[in-house]
């Protein structure tokens, strides 16, 4: 029997009740509590999917669209107004200190490092919040530190140490219990190239290491790509989208962007399906519908017009992908 | 000073007022204090009147007293915490080439806010020490309180603000106001009359303007008189010159260590 | 299940200390400036008492022994549990969120997540103004400490119940820390000076009673009742704070927030 999902969401709902509150003061907020002005905003909208063990899942969506709410229910922080989620076959927010032992958290955006000590002082603590053998942990803090190459930032104290710094002495913290899950709230915020690129090798790595299954909530299309096989898209709390990100971009988006290096100053190419981008002195970068007209027929109309030096084909960027996906689904009319 | 100097800093005054008014809440806290503080104060004097009073005056004249010395207190603005804040975030660079000075500035927006604080907590002092004693002092002696009362509140308002400046050089001024603020209750007098203090405590309180900022203006409400009206009014002069010039000089030197160091 | 509480608790309250003597400097003049405060207020009570030698029965050694034990009880109390002032804080900017990732007690949590230096600094001059009234011996100290010790409990809860509030009412930051900080203040004055109405509400509503009065009593004359009842207080408040603090928890968890919009 295959062991069962890590997640497993079904006809998942949630709203919250709005409350507006009518001035400032305390009295003001006792007559809101008994006789609120208030609507319903719904976040979640019957939400179902499931995430098997060791997969590595991004979960993306425009601000507001029930990221943050979804992860929530799942880590045992909010509770769901309808439908059913098991998380490693618990039911989060009845067996919220059970699941607890087995999954890790980082958001991206709170810390859970203390911030006047150095982590070290955080890793010890956490050793007793989640119960650990001294001995067994010693040696997890002593491997997570190696893989993670943490160094002398361990004795540190937090409020000295850069944000990529931080953010890896994080994700340590939350994986020093050995979790089998690890829910991650847009970890590479604020951080630049080079410490996301190291953020997310490491994220990939350990989770491969030790199947660890990863739910991941980004802005940032790089953190998908480069960490993640799989994308779950929603908006409006509904879900757009549920396959592997090379689907993703294939199936949905059939553009490609090409550019052309020829011998004549300037190409004319206004077929139908096809947007000139950009272009300079024989230069010219295309972006293409392949629905509408095939690559080869425009690259026949190229050559028509003169020789080509070299050419470069690329899928369309992910940005612009999920876009498409956001866009057609208002296009479709989904009601907000 | 011309008429468009004092226009210029009348206008902060104003809007610091509006500010106050929508600081509602830390003075409704205030007034509530003020109810507790006399009607524990006031079983206290009873109690004390039991054993026999230290001073030669009845208990529900020392509860006035509190009431007045209280009122002064209270309504100073504690704007040593916003400065504070404004030294930690830098802001008081931006403000050090404002043609407006900062201190001024600072000043005359706390006089707004005890504009509004002093009438509120005024009217609180007068309703609740009556509803604990049944009997008001002789009108005279209020009315002669009121207009000491605000000065000596603005001069406190001024150390406070002395106090906010440390921030430049301080991480945290808390602690030094603490220890300020428990200096000024026992030689200013605050709770007990300062003549009920031994010599020793008198004689070291004579060398600070804190006498003359609570116990001698409510001294009038006991019908004993720290000191008269005119001795007063010529001690506060000279203390408000004094401290002006301390927080003048404060603030100097708080900007050449902003120069120098770059802030 | 209770050792891993336990040693849990400990380690926490290990911890934040830790963070507070992180910053060495700050730390000391706290102590040292709060010790002076505490020493500089009291001189009104000494000199008032140069004068009356009892107050309705107390003398001034009974008054300092009721400044030393609120002392070191509420010094002990934002020391190891000095999250308490910032519960309100917590529930509206979501830092519960991660503790409710942990599968420890969020409450306990919360508490332990902060410090207040001055807090030992209260702690000290309590102690100083215990021993400066000459009332307490070898054999009586175990009492004191315990009397303090369900002092701090005392307060702890109070502040626990007055501060999640904020669960259901917002940010209520300033009225609950005038409750708190009312609750310390009627805690410091001799209990004799209070009629019957208000004896009432200090021994219930606003326990100034069951922190200041009752332990000074006991320390006095440590009778099996008084003492009984002081723990029992404790415990019961303590559960009461508890309890609130897990009904505002699962509003927490409905998502039940405040949003002002107009």
């Amino acid at each position: 029997m295959p062991p069962a999902p890590a997640v497993e969401l079904n006809q998942l709902s949630k709203s919250f009740r709005v409350r507006r509150a009518r001035g400032t003061g305390v009295g003001a907020r006792v007559r809101d509590l008994f006789r609120p002005e208030q609507h319903t905003v719904s976040a979640v909208d019957k939400l179902s999917f499931s995430i098997a063990r060791g997969e590595r899942v991004a979960f993306i969506g425009p601000n507001g669209a029930g990221k943050s709410t979804t992860l929530k229910m799942l880590a045992g922080i909010l509770q769901p107004d309808g439908g059913e989620v098991r998380v490693l076959n618990l039911v989060p927010s009845r067996q919220r200190r059970q699941l607890a032992f087995q999954i890790g958290t980082v958001f991206g955006q709170r810390s859970q490092l203390w911030y006047q000590l150095p982590p070290r002082d955080t890793f010890e603590l956490l050793g007793r919040v989640y119960e650990i053998d001294p001995r067994t942990h010693r040696r997890r803090i002593e491997t997570l530190s190696s893989v993670f190459g943490l160094g002398t930032l361990v004795t540190t104290p937090v409020r000295h140490l850069s944000l990529g710094e931080r953010m890896r002495c994080e994700i340590v913290a939350s994986l020093i219990h050995s979790p089998r899950m690890l829910f991650l709230d847009e970890p590479t915020i604020g951080l630049d190239v080079s410490a996301k690129a190291m953020i997310r090798e490491l994220l990939w790595t350990e989770s491969e290491r030790e199947h660890v299954t990863l739910l991941l909530t980004s802005h940032d299309t790089g953190d998908m790509e480069r960490v993640c096989t799989r994308a779950i898209v929603i908006n409006h709390g509904r879900l757009l989208w549920d396959g592997s990100i090379a689907a993703l971009r294939r199936s949905f988006l059939k553009t490609k962007r090409v550019t052309l290096w020829s011998e004549a100053e300037r190409l004319e190419l206004s077929l139908p399906g096809v947007r000139v981008l950009s272009s300079g002195t024989y230069r010219t970068e295309l972006e293409i519908a392949l629905e509408i007209t095939p690559l080869g027929q425009v690259v026949d109309a190229a050559l028509r017009q003169a020789a080509i030096r070299d050419m470069a084909i690329e899928d369309a960027p992910l940005e612009e992908v999920i876009r498409a996906l956001y866009a057609a689904a208002d296009d479709r009319g989904a009601p907000s | 000073m011309t008429a468009s100097h004092v226009g210029k800093y009348a206008a902060f005054s104003r809007i610091a007022a509006t500010q106050a008014r929508s600081e509602r809440h830390e003075l409704y806290g205030r007034m509530a204090f003020f109810a507790v503080i006399l009607g524990v104060f006031s079983s206290l004097w009873r109690a004390v009147a039991e054993a026999g009073m230290p001073i030669a005056t009845d208990p529900k004249s020392l509860v006035w007293y509190l009431a007045a010395t209280e009122w002064i207190l209270l309504s100073a603005p504690p704007i040593h915490i916003q400065i504070q804040e404004a030294v930690r975030r830098g802001d008081v660079v931006y403000r050090l080439g404002h043609p407006v000075s900062y201190v001024v500035a600072e000043f005359a927006g706390a006089l707004g806010l005890l504009a509004v604080r002093a009438p509120f907590l005024g009217l609180t002092a007068f309703l609740c020490a009556f509803a604990f004693t049944r009997w008001t002092p002789p009108l005279a002696a209020l009315l002669i309180v009121v207009p000491f009362g605000f000065a000596a509140s603005a001069l406190i308002t001024a150390l406070y603000l002395g106090i906010g400046l440390l921030a430049f050089w301080l991480q945290d001024v808390a602690p030094v106001y603490w220890v300020w603020q428990k200096l000024l209750f026992v030689l200013g007098g605050l709770m007990l009359p300062l003549e009920c203090y031994p010599a020793f405590i008198q004689r070291a309180a004579a060398f600070t303007p804190f006498p003359s900022l609570l116990t001698a203006p409510a001294s009038f409400v006991l019908g004993t008189h720290f000191m008269t009206p005119g001795a007063l009014a010529g001690r506060l002069v000279i203390w408000s010159i004094a401290i002006a010039l301390g927080v003048t000089w404060i603030f100097g030197r708080a900007v050449s260590t902003v120069t120098i160091n770059g802030g | 299940m209770v050792a891993d509480n336990l040693s849990f608790t400990r380690a926490l309250i290990a911890t934040n200390v830790k963070a507070t003597l992180a910053l060495r400097g700050a730390f000391v003049i706290q102590v040292v400036f709060m010790v002076l405060n505490n020493l500089t207020f009291f001189v009104f009570w000494w000199a008032l008492l140069q004068h009356v030698t009892t107050l309705r029965g107390w003398r001034l050694a009974d008054i300092q022994m009721l400044f030393g034990i609120v002392a070191a009880a509420f010094g002990l109390a934002v020391t190891a549990a000095g999250g308490v002032r910032h519960v309100g804080r917590f529930i509206e900017d979501g830092d519960l969120d991660t503790l409710l990732t942990q599968p420890k007690s969020v409450l306990v949590h919360a508490l332990g997540l902060r410090s207040q230096p001055s807090g030992v600094g209260d702690l000290i001059s309590g102690l100083i103004f215990i021993a400066w009234s000459g009332q307490v011996t070898w054999r009586t100290t175990p009492i004191v400490a315990v009397v303090i010790v369900a002092s701090a409990f005392i307060l702890v809860a109070c502040g626990v119940v007055f501060f999640s509030l904020a669960f259901w009412l917002g940010r209520i930051e300033t009225v609950a820390t005038q409750l708190w900080e009312l609750l310390v203040t009627f805690s410091l004055y001799p209990e004799p000076l209070f009629g019957g109405a208000l004896r009432l509400v200090l021994f219930t509503a606003l326990p100034a009673g069951f922190v200041g009065y009752l332990p000074v009593r006991i320390v006095h004359e440590a009778s099996f009742a008084n003492v009984a009842l002081l723990v029992v207080a404790a415990t019961a408040y303590m559960a009461l704070a508890s309890l609130i603090f897990d009904r505002g928890l699962r509003r927490y968890a409905s998502g039940s927030r405040f949003t002002t919009f107009g």
